[in-house]
């Protein structure tokens, strides 16, 4: 640079630094004021490219955590409710224990039965429940009309068995409230894998009192017949009433073919038959009116009497499948929502450092931004003081 | 009276020389002023035998202090300067489009995806419908606002090129006329000279480019890229045209002897150089990266909409409306025929421009940025379409092409401006999977549906009701097929869906697989639909559309913050380079007001020799009184 500087260089070199210090005050003033380091993308680019991606992330747990109380509000729901199925099918048991004592009259256990029939009608409207925003519970995905409707005794069931899945942290998913088919309509019947049943017409007075399989032998899955021929002898048929064994037996000895075993009591007549096979699956309903039918049935005969107290039995056991089913679901239900409460600290845990990352890559460091603006506000001042002073250095005015 | 004509001829010479001075210090905030500095010489002098008497001083010369060196570095400087400037702030103005939230994509475009996961989580709700319909009408249209904020960017730079080309015109003609009125003197003026200079520096503000002298004093002005601007007394006629494949497009032309030369856009420098810079690597790219990813985002999703079924029990239609690829003949095409597009696979499409030509018998395609040649297939019929860069193309046989015909193909130039949402309804929303299955209730085995997946939605026996039975445990029929062996986790597929189960199902047990009733609350297909935003869809299934939507934002701000870094050292250059002019010619007021305290005394002095000559000539007079 040579010697020489013209004044008009002069004045507009100190013009364009104070012009430059007050651009570099400006953006730092913004970004105070936004308390953001990239204001637009070319500050950073491939920081606020990435921040594209973090924001969305960021927006994406929002949701999930909004989807997560929805499914948690049904699951609630859903919990509250089996309670309470739970809770009247323990009634129902109490009133069968109840009704099982044979010095009851048959007002008696028509009164019984009359309860009976309304926690049947209990039942059914809580399987019919919504979950507040007009949506049935336990419909599956048809969860558009009552998933249960009742034409003459039976009760059918109109949804279907989709169990929603609902995304509620990256890559986890959790599920809705059960279908009604899998919590009121396919519960098995007997044990849970076989039931015995006294045939209806009976003539004896024969009870079942037991039955399962027994402990030595293996079960074919096949079903069988026990078909007394005296006081103490009976045999052994299969469907097409082929004769597979024939024993003796005394009241209360085990009748055990095949894998299966049969406890009987009681003085069976020739030809009274009891049968034993796979479990059939029964819904609730069904279940509670068979109770309720047995209870009406008022026959003061001796056969009768054990005829009753066979259905009798055979139908507690359903309804404590029945309870057992509840608490399954209920269990069920427990561990999705122990899923979602996990999933929130998942949530939180991306989150804090989704954001922690955001904030590195785009948030103002205030101290270093304060010290800045001070810098930059002392050399401006100065400039402008410069400049004031410079002003007067001509010679033309000491002329 | 030497003393006296000595005295006259000094006050004349300084009183000059005062004048060159003032005028200095008057042209001290002129641009492009040159000072000008009086040489003084003595006069010849008069032999009078026994020496040489001198006969004062006159005015040899009122020299304009400039170097030409100097002064085109400061052209050179100036033209790049002013290219960068226009590239920088108009980077910068798409910049802010794209990064602030209430302009740019990334923040609708997460909206709308956080309504797809609320309705994956109420599939049925009207409220979580009604919302994802507004949440992508929402979107569309901050992909037409973009997309305009663009094109008003494009009609600026038209705007710019018209005016900048007018201007351009009337430089070059001054520059001329001064060139031919500045040929005739011997002696140029110097202010005359300076404002030449000045126009120059203008000119190649609006070009780039050099300026070089002549014989005879004249200076010829060529623009970045070597064509004359002004040559000696002739100007040329700068114009704009049209682009020949895009006529709301603007050109800079040359006219010079009747025909009309395009000049070259990529060397042109100078303000109308940062313009077309801007337009071919800045707006541009971004525009067609905005319809990339709008392209992607329809295709995408009417593709995942399109396999799911809505509330009225119907399969899903496309979810947005997209127009076709755009395809324009070239102006000088002889034959009126026509190309139509269609995307092809999404997975290559990358948003560059194309030029295809014909030669009479095939086809071939070059990128309509660098003209590198593009691998293209097919032979353009319905059965074969011209496959190129992702899309298909079929030629019009009704005119058929003509050899060297040529066409413009801009695979998602209108797709911004285009996306549309292709339904009102709300409850033709597919959110629901489109076919579904259940455990007949008689079942006695613990096997429940774990899952059912649709893996191939067009399969034309996708709704079809299927009915799997169970042999036993290990075997199982579907409809009619079969056996087939299951082992439990096996997954059964048939007719384009994919089906397990949980648990273990037993002999006699029946599962149904058929189409989803209306009204479904199933949530399948609005669960797929949240995650397309995660799928990568693009650049050969590497990037996805997050990834799409964030690296447009990289590309504006790099392209930004690259033009601002090279605008802030050019500026570096170009004050150093007037400084370095501003040394020589600049006018400092000090260096005057001394100059003319000095000019003032000598002048002071010679009024005193004319004093003395008075005060000689009054003795004299006296003497012979």
């Amino acid at each position: 640079m040579s010697q020489r500087i013209s004044t008009g260089l002069l004045y507009s070199q100190s013009l364009a630094n104070m012009l430059q210090r007050q651009k570099v005050l400006t953006d730092l003033q913004t970004q105070l004021a936004t308390g953001k380091k990239l204001v637009t993308a070319k500050d950073d680019p491939v920081a606020a490219g990435a921040a594209v991606g973090l924001d969305r992330a960021l927006a994406e747990l929002e949701r999930f955590g909004k989807n997560a109380n929805t499914v948690a509000n049904r699951l609630n729901l859903q919990e509250n409710l089996l309670a309470e199925a739970g809770d009247t099918l323990a009634r129902a048991n109490d009133l069968a224990i109840q009704a099982n004592n044979g010095s009851l009259s048959a007002d008696d256990r028509r009164s019984i039965a009359a309860e009976l029939r309304s926690l049947r009608e209990q039942l059914l409207s809580i399987a019919n429940a919504t979950d507040g925003s007009g949506r049935y519970l336990f419909a599956g995905s048809a969860d558009d009309s009552a998933p249960f409707s009742k034409s003459g005794n039976s009760v059918t069931y109109n949804g279907d068995q989709t169990q929603r899945r609902v995304e509620i942290a990256p890559e986890t998913f959790v599920l809705d409230a059960w279908p009604g088919s899998e919590i009121f309509m396919r519960v098995r019947t007997g044990d849970g894998t076989v039931q015995g049943l006294a045939a209806a017409g009976n003539t004896g007075t024969g009870l079942l009192t037991d039955y399962g399989r027994s402990s030595t032998g293996s079960w074919n899955g096949e079903g069988f017949t026990v078909v007394f021929t005296g006081a103490d002898s009976y045999d052994i048929v299969d469907e097409a009433l082929n004769v597979l064994d024939s024993g003796t037996w005394a009241s209360g000895d085990d009748i055990s073919y095949g894998g299966l075993r049969l406890r009987i009591e009681g003085e069976p007549a020739a030809g009274d038959s009891f049968g034993i096979g796979p479990a059939p699956t029964s819904d609730a309903f069904s279940t509670l009116d068979r109770l309720v039918a047995a209870l009406e049935d008022d026959d003061p005969t001796l056969a009768g009497k054990a005829a009753r107290q066979n259905a009798l039995q055979a139908a507690m056991r359903d309804v404590a499948r029945l309870a057992e089913r509840m608490i399954d679901a209920r269990a069920a239900g427990g561990a999705q929502l122990a899923m979602i409460d996990a999933a929130e600290a998942v949530r939180e845990a991306n989150d804090v450092t989704i954001k922690t990352t955001l904030s590195e890559m785009r948030d103002l460091d205030y101290a270093e931004a304060i010290s800045r603006y001070q810098i930059e506000t002392t050399a401006l001042q100065t400039a402008q003081q410069v400049f004031a002073r410079m002003q007067g250095m001509t010679l033309f005015d000491l002329i | 009276m030497t003393v006296l004509s000595t005295g006259t001829g000094a006050l004349i010479a300084f009183q000059r020389a005062l004048a060159t001075v003032s005028h200095n210090v008057a042209n001290v905030n002129t641009e492009g002023y040159s000072r000008q500095r009086v040489e003084f010489a003595t006069r010849t002098p008069h032999d009078y035998g026994y020496g040489f008497v001198g006969n004062g001083v006159k005015i040899a010369d009122i020299q304009r202090i400039a170097d030409q060196l100097a002064t085109s570095r400061l052209l050179d400087a100036g033209g790049e300067l002013a290219r960068l400037e226009q590239l920088s702030s108009l980077s910068g103005r798409v910049d802010q489009l794209f990064s602030d939230p209430a302009t740019n994509i990334a923040g609708m475009w997460s909206k709308f995806f956080d309504s797809v996961t609320a309705l994956s989580a109420n599939a049925a709700g009207t409220a979580e419908r009604e919302d994802l319909l507004s949440m992508g009408r929402s979107l569309a249209t901050r992909f037409h606002q973009l997309d305009a904020q663009m094109q008003s960017l494009d009609g600026e730079v038209n705007n710019r090129l018209l005016s900048g080309a007018d201007e351009i015109n009337r430089l070059a003609a001054e520059i001329a006329q001064i060139n031919r009125s500045l040929s005739n003197a011997l002696n140029p003026s110097a202010d005359l000279l300076d404002r030449r200079d000045q126009l120059i520096s203008q000119l190649i503000g609006y070009t780039g480019g050099t300026s070089v002298l002549q014989d005879g004093g004249m200076a010829n002005v060529f623009s970045a890229g070597g064509q004359a601007l002004v040559v000696g007394v002739h100007a040329s006629t700068v114009t704009t045209v049209a682009d020949p494949y895009r006529p709301e497009r603007l050109q800079l032309a040359l006219q010079a002897q009747g025909s009309t030369v395009l000049m070259d856009q990529r060397a042109l420098g100078g303000q109308m150089g940062g313009l077309l810079e801007f337009r071919a690597t800045v707006l541009d790219p971004a525009q067609a990266e905005l319809g990339r990813i709008a392209v992607a985002l329809a295709t995408t999703f009417n593709a995942g909409h399109q396999a799911g079924m809505d509330l009225h029990g119907d399969m899903g239609g496309p979810f947005f409306s997209l127009p076709a690829p755009r395809v324009s003949g070239n102006s000088a095409n002889t034959s009126g025929a026509s190309l139509s597009a269609s995307v092809h696979d999404l997975a290559q499409l990358d948003g560059q421009d194309l030029i295809l030509r014909f030669d009479g018998t095939g086809w071939s395609a070059t990128r309509a940025d660098t003209g590198a040649a593009v691998p293209l297939t097919g032979t353009g019929t319905a059965g074969d379409p011209l496959l190129v860069g992702g899309i298909a193309l079929e030629v019009s046989t009704a005119p058929p092409p003509a050899a060297g015909d040529r066409f413009l193909l801009q695979p998602t130039a209108g797709a911004a401006t285009g996306i549309e949402l292709a339904i009102s309804d709300p409850s033709r929303i597919a959110a629901a999977s489109p076919v579904s299955a259940s455990a007949d209730v008689a079942n006695i085995g613990s096997g429940v549906v774990a899952g059912l997946k649709v893996t191939d939605a067009s399969n034309p026996g996708l709704l079809a009701d299927v009915e799997i039975e169970f042999l036993d445990a290990g075997q199982y029929m579907v409809g009619t097929d079969g056996p087939f062996a299951y082992t439990p986790g096996d997954s059964i597929s048939a007719n384009g869906w994919m089906l397990t189960l949980d648990g273990l199902p037993a002999a006699g047990d029946i599962f149904r697989v058929g189409r989803t009733p209306p009204r479904s609350g199933d949530n399948g297909n609005a669960l797929a639909l949240s995650n397309l935003d995660d799928a990568r869809a693009l650049n050969g299934g590497t990037v996805s559309l997050n990834g799409a939507v964030g690296g447009l934002t990289t590309m504006v701000g790099s392209a930004a913050r690259q033009a601002e870094y090279s605008a802030d050292a050019q500026q570096v250059l170009y004050d150093q380079a007037l400084a370095d002019r501003e040394s020589i010619s600049g006018v400092n007021l000090d260096e005057e007001a001394a100059d003319m305290l000095r000019l003032q005394q000598a002048y002071q002095a010679a009024a005193r020799i004319i004093s003395t000559a008075d005060t000689m000539f009054q003795s004299i007079l006296a003497a012979v009184r």
